[in-house]
């Protein structure tokens, strides 16, 4: 990874009396694909108008390549957006919308033609450069809006949900192909979705955030193997959490059960939570199980089942291959490195 | 659709009767000789079109178009800041002015055109308040200010409305893309609301083009537009007069009819779905 490009330090933003950006401090490296994930309304969006230029941070700094940028207004800062709903220019074809940035900058007829040519071939939309916006697909529309973003070669390239408006099949299709654009070009992406899923197939860092604050900086695979607290562990993908007490290094209790488990340095009979992911648990035979319970519901999700088991009147949601009925006694177990164990906060 | 029919019934009857039949009596009258009074000599004729070498409808002609295109060029200048400046404002004082720009509207033109005749007089109410006098009545200077006071607010509201609709994404997006403020306005906002701005022109070039009862007054006959012939050929008519006066009032009167429906069409083209038509 590259150097550190951007630096927001303390950045604090209100609209009023509520506060969107608390003491907000993150750094982006070059070439880095990073994503604000966070449910709506946690100032994933503001973050990004900030960098925009949109926005203006009521406290705090926003460096850019090693200056301060705070006062600086979009059109003077080299990073360019890619909008939530596209805006597009309606009364603009294809062709036009794209070279937008080009002609702002004065630049040759010939090279502005060169270059929407070459980056239409890139968003593969070769031939549609005289086609009106309102002709295009949802899918082609989001093509011509990164082309547009990208034509200026910005550092970095800010995409606030830009597939939030496409179907299953398509945003799958565009994810990869943002990806490979994004290794291909070199630019630093930053990308706020709420989807969780798209995080952790695009990013090589994810930033989870909730009401203002980050809660946790990581890759995928940090944040979705060790989430630090119970919001980010419900977030990212579904999780059993159970209240616990740390027993000893290596030996952690809940649902009235002692369990091996991989963590230490808590204290004795420290409160924490446990975290086990659905698909982390295995369903054997009852007869050698810890955890004994019956099948509650049942529900058939492609690639596993989803099957809530309840164990002394609490339930449990495990992903699984095996077939069981509603009504089955089963047995579950979990290895001890699929227990996560994280200290119990008060206000999480 | 078809159940709701009966209901356009009084519509259509309205219709046909004050302006599909009055129009083909326009027609009827435009080009024949038929006078109201004496239906017996009825002979289609051309003749009517010789009024169009005359250098008093000739003048006139061109007094219409120059007042309404001096009018239009005013309100434009002066409405599409104005225009912008209300899509800036935040709901509530827009509000306010918008309230201040219609209500004068809902009082009888007359009433409006009278009030400038007062203003326009040396001894008016504002020498006495203000110690300022105008003395504009009969000047081509004192028509044109009532004519852009009268049709400014037609070209305010269709600028407006586009305006207002705008997507303020896109001139971030502008903004985003390196322009600078003027850039923006160029190349997108002014573009965008150029639709507004046609429906704006007409609105005000028509009635512009074709009043009659400000020049009248506030002009004291000295300026005629093309309304004021219509008028004086009709009154004629009216008042006994023979000769084809009517029919040269009709003919003048189809021929404006004739740019109104082509404006109209070109309204409905350039913004098609309507958004700019109050």
């Amino acid at each position: 990874m590259g150097k550190k490009l951007i630096i927001m330090n303390h950045v604090t933003k209100r609209f009023g009396d509520l506060v969107v950006l608390d003491d907000f401090n993150l750094y982006i490296n070059e070439n880095e694909f990073i994503t604000l994930l966070g449910p709506s309304g946690c100032g994933k969006t503001t973050c990004l108008r900030i960098l925009g230029g949109f926005e203006t941070a009521d406290e705090g700094t926003v460096e850019f390549d090693g200056k301060i940028i705070n006062d600086l207004e979009p059109n003077q800062r080299e990073i360019n957006t890619c909008f939530q709903k596209y805006a597009l220019f309606p009364h603009l074809n294809v062709f036009d919308n794209i070279a937008f940035g080009l002609k702002i900058k004065k630049i040759d007829k010939e090279t502005i033609h060169t270059r929407v040519t070459e980056i239409l071939k890139l968003v593969k939309l070769s031939g549609f450069e005289t086609r009106a916006i309102s002709t295009l697909s949802g899918g082609q529309q989001q093509r011509v809006a990164i082309a547009r973003a990208l034509i200026n070669r910005p550092k970095v390239l800010l995409l606030d949900e830009p597939l939030g408006a496409l179907d299953l099949k398509l945003r799958q299709e565009m994810q990869y192909e943002l990806k490979e654009m994004q290794k291909e070009l070199g630019i630093t992406f930053v990308y706020v979705t709420h989807d969780q899923e798209e995080a952790l197939t695009m990013s090589d860092t994810i930033v989870i955030m909730n009401q203002g604050k980050i809660l946790q900086i990581g890759t995928p695979e940090d944040i979705y193997n060790e989430p630090n607290s119970r919001f980010v562990a419900n977030f990212i993908g579904e999780s059993n959490i159970f209240e616990g007490t740390m027993i000893s290094d290596y030996l952690v209790e809940f649902c009235g059960k002692t369990f091996e488990c991989v963590d230490k340095g808590f204290e004795a009979n420290a409160e924490v939570d446990v975290i086990i992911r659905p698909e982390d648990f295995d369903v054997i035979s009852p007869s050698k199980a810890k955890i004994v319970g019956i099948v509650d519901s049942l529900a058939f999700l492609g690639v596993h089942y989803e099957i809530n088991v309840i164990v002394e009147g609490r339930e449990y949601t495990i992903h699984t291959t095996k077939i069981r009925k509603i009504g089955d006694k089963v047995g579950l177990s979990v290895e001890p490195n699929n227990i996560h164990i994280i200290a119990r906060k008060n206000h999480a | 659709m078809r159940r709701l029919r009966p209901y356009s019934l009084p519509y259509l009857l309205w219709m046909g009767l004050f302006i599909l039949i009055p129009t083909m009596i326009l027609v009827l009258l435009a080009f024949s000789n038929l006078e109201l009074y004496n239906l017996s000599l009825f002979q289609l004729t051309l003749q009517q079109f010789r009024i169009f070498s005359q250098p008093q409808i000739l003048n006139a002609l061109w007094n219409s178009l120059k007042f309404s295109l001096l009018t239009t060029l005013i309100c434009f200048i002066l409405g599409y800041p104005i225009a912008y400046y209300l899509s800036s404002l935040k709901e509530k004082s827009r509000k306010i002015l918008m309230a201040m720009m219609i209500v004068p509207l809902w009082s009888n033109m007359l009433l409006r055109i009278i009030a400038w005749e007062k203003i326009f007089t040396p001894t008016s109410i504002i020498n006495d308040l203000l110690g300022i006098s105008f003395d504009l009545l009969g000047t081509e200077t004192g028509v044109l200010i009532g004519m852009v006071a009268m049709y400014l607010p037609f070209m305010i509201f269709p600028i407006f409305s586009v305006l207002e609709k705008m997507d303020v994404k896109l001139i971030e997006a502008a903004k985003d893309l390196g322009a600078s403020d003027l850039q923006t306005f160029a190349r997108v906002t002014f573009p965008l609301s150029s639709g507004g701005v046609v429906s704006g022109i007409i609105m005000t070039m028509l009635p512009a083009m074709t009043s009659f009862v400000l020049p009248a007054r506030i002009g004291l006959g000295r300026i005629n537009l093309i309304g004021n012939i219509i008028e004086s050929k009709f009154m004629k008519e009216v008042l006994g007069s023979s000769g084809t006066s009517i029919n040269e009032g009709s003919l003048i009167s189809l021929v404006l009819m004739v740019f109104s429906v082509i404006s109209f069409v070109m309204i409905t083209r350039a913004d098609k779905e309507g958004e700019t038509l109050i």
